[in-house]
């Protein structure tokens, strides 16, 4: 973040030697902002705009809300004091949420919500109706096979279509 | 083994299949033999055998999870649970949470001064049952741990009765023959 000023300037030229006037001059200058008004924290947070962005409930609130406003995305119990396989488990997560944002394509409304219950895992999607109900029941028994093959656990996929983007507010 | 503890689920299976003669033995729950006076329909999900039942003293269970109000609701599905089969329930304790934290390097790269917190809460609740037989705490347990919810883990821990073993039910010191006391003279 920190920039230094740079600025490269013809150097003088020494008493008898002409100045070349057809040489290109090369200036480059950065700024640096010192202000403190542009020190803070961005995690997870939707910044303020001019009132024209929708944003739902899940990505209005920082996350220093979760466990007061929000729930959790992702339940299992790597985390709680004494278990094991926290990292595993994330990275399971983050291949889902891939493999979900992919194979429904610009359907998805929110966030997936995963939850693992003794091997098995469930993921919760809210689908907006931009394809035939047909596709999508292939697409949840493709996503629900091929996962389970992948990972060797029961998988299921409940699935509810949402008429549009549930909007909490507009910044 | 016949005990005359109240077991209304108890009571309920045995109206249903067998139809004994005396109505003064319906709270009584029958393990290893029994008296078939009528012929009665067997049902092939419940095995009889003739080894004695294990008994437990006391069966710990031990909750964790991140959000108090699932554990809450949990515990209550439990107590219920416990309550229609018949076991009685010891005591309800919330263990005080703990919590991990640590703090982080906000920047990739210098700003020591500015650092971020992050924190992980563990609630507890620990649910203790009091003298149950080895095939009641099977079905309970089977039943509460099927239904666990996502996010929560539970530890087990059971507290077995066992009969003293034969060589020590008896002082040795009766078992000895006696010495006659010889005086010390100093």
């Amino acid at each position: 973040m920190a920039a230094a000023a740079v600025a490269l300037t013809l150097r003088a030229a020494p008493r008898g030697v002409p100045i070349l006037s057809h040489v290109p001059v090369l200036t480059a200058a950065r700024h640096l902002h010192t202000t403190p008004a542009c020190l803070k924290t961005r995690a997870a947070r939707v910044r303020v705009g001019k009132g024209d962005k929708p944003v739902t409930y899940e990505k209005a609130h920082p996350p220093h809300y979760i466990a007061h406003r929000k729930g959790w995305l992702s339940l299992h119990t790597g985390n709680l004091d004494g278990e094991l396989g926290a990292a595993e488990r994330t990275v399971e997560d983050v291949f889902l949420r891939k493999f979900f944002h992919g194979t429904f394509p610009g359907c998805l409304a929110d966030e997936v919500v995963l939850k693992r219950r003794a091997n098995a895992l469930v993921g919760c999607l809210l689908l907006l109706p931009h394809l035939a109900p047909a596709k999508l029941c292939f697409l949840v028994g493709y996503a629900e096979t091929l996962l389970s093959h992948l990972y060797k656990c029961p998988v299921r996929l409940e699935v509810q279509t949402v008429p549009a983007k549930v909007v909490y507010k507009w910044l | 083994m016949a005990s005359a503890r109240p077991a209304n689920y108890a009571s309920r299976i045995i109206q249903k299949q067998c139809f004994l003669p005396t109505s003064d033995l319906m709270g009584v729950r029958f393990s290893g033999s029994h008296a078939q006076t009528q012929e009665h329909k067997t049902n092939p999900l419940v095995t009889i055998s003739e080894e004695p039942e294990t008994l437990y003293k006391r069966l710990s269970l031990l909750v964790k999870g991140h959000d108090k109000a699932v554990l809450d609701s949990y515990e209550y599905f439990a107590v219920l649970a416990a309550k229609e089969l018949g076991i009685s329930v010891e005591k309800i304790h919330r263990p005080p949470k703990k919590i991990e934290r640590f703090t982080l390097l906000k920047s990739v790269h210098i700003y020591k001064k500015h650092r971020v917190q992050y924190e992980m809460r563990t609630h507890y609740t620990c649910l203790e049952l009091k003298y149950l037989t080895g095939s009641t705490a099977a079905v309970y347990l089977e039943y509460v741990e099927r239904n666990l919810p996502e996010g929560v883990a539970m530890e087990v821990k059971k507290t077995k009765i066992e009969k003293i073993p034969e060589h020590i039910q008896e002082p040795v010191w009766d078992t000895l023959p006696q010495v006659e006391e010889t005086e010390v003279k100093s």
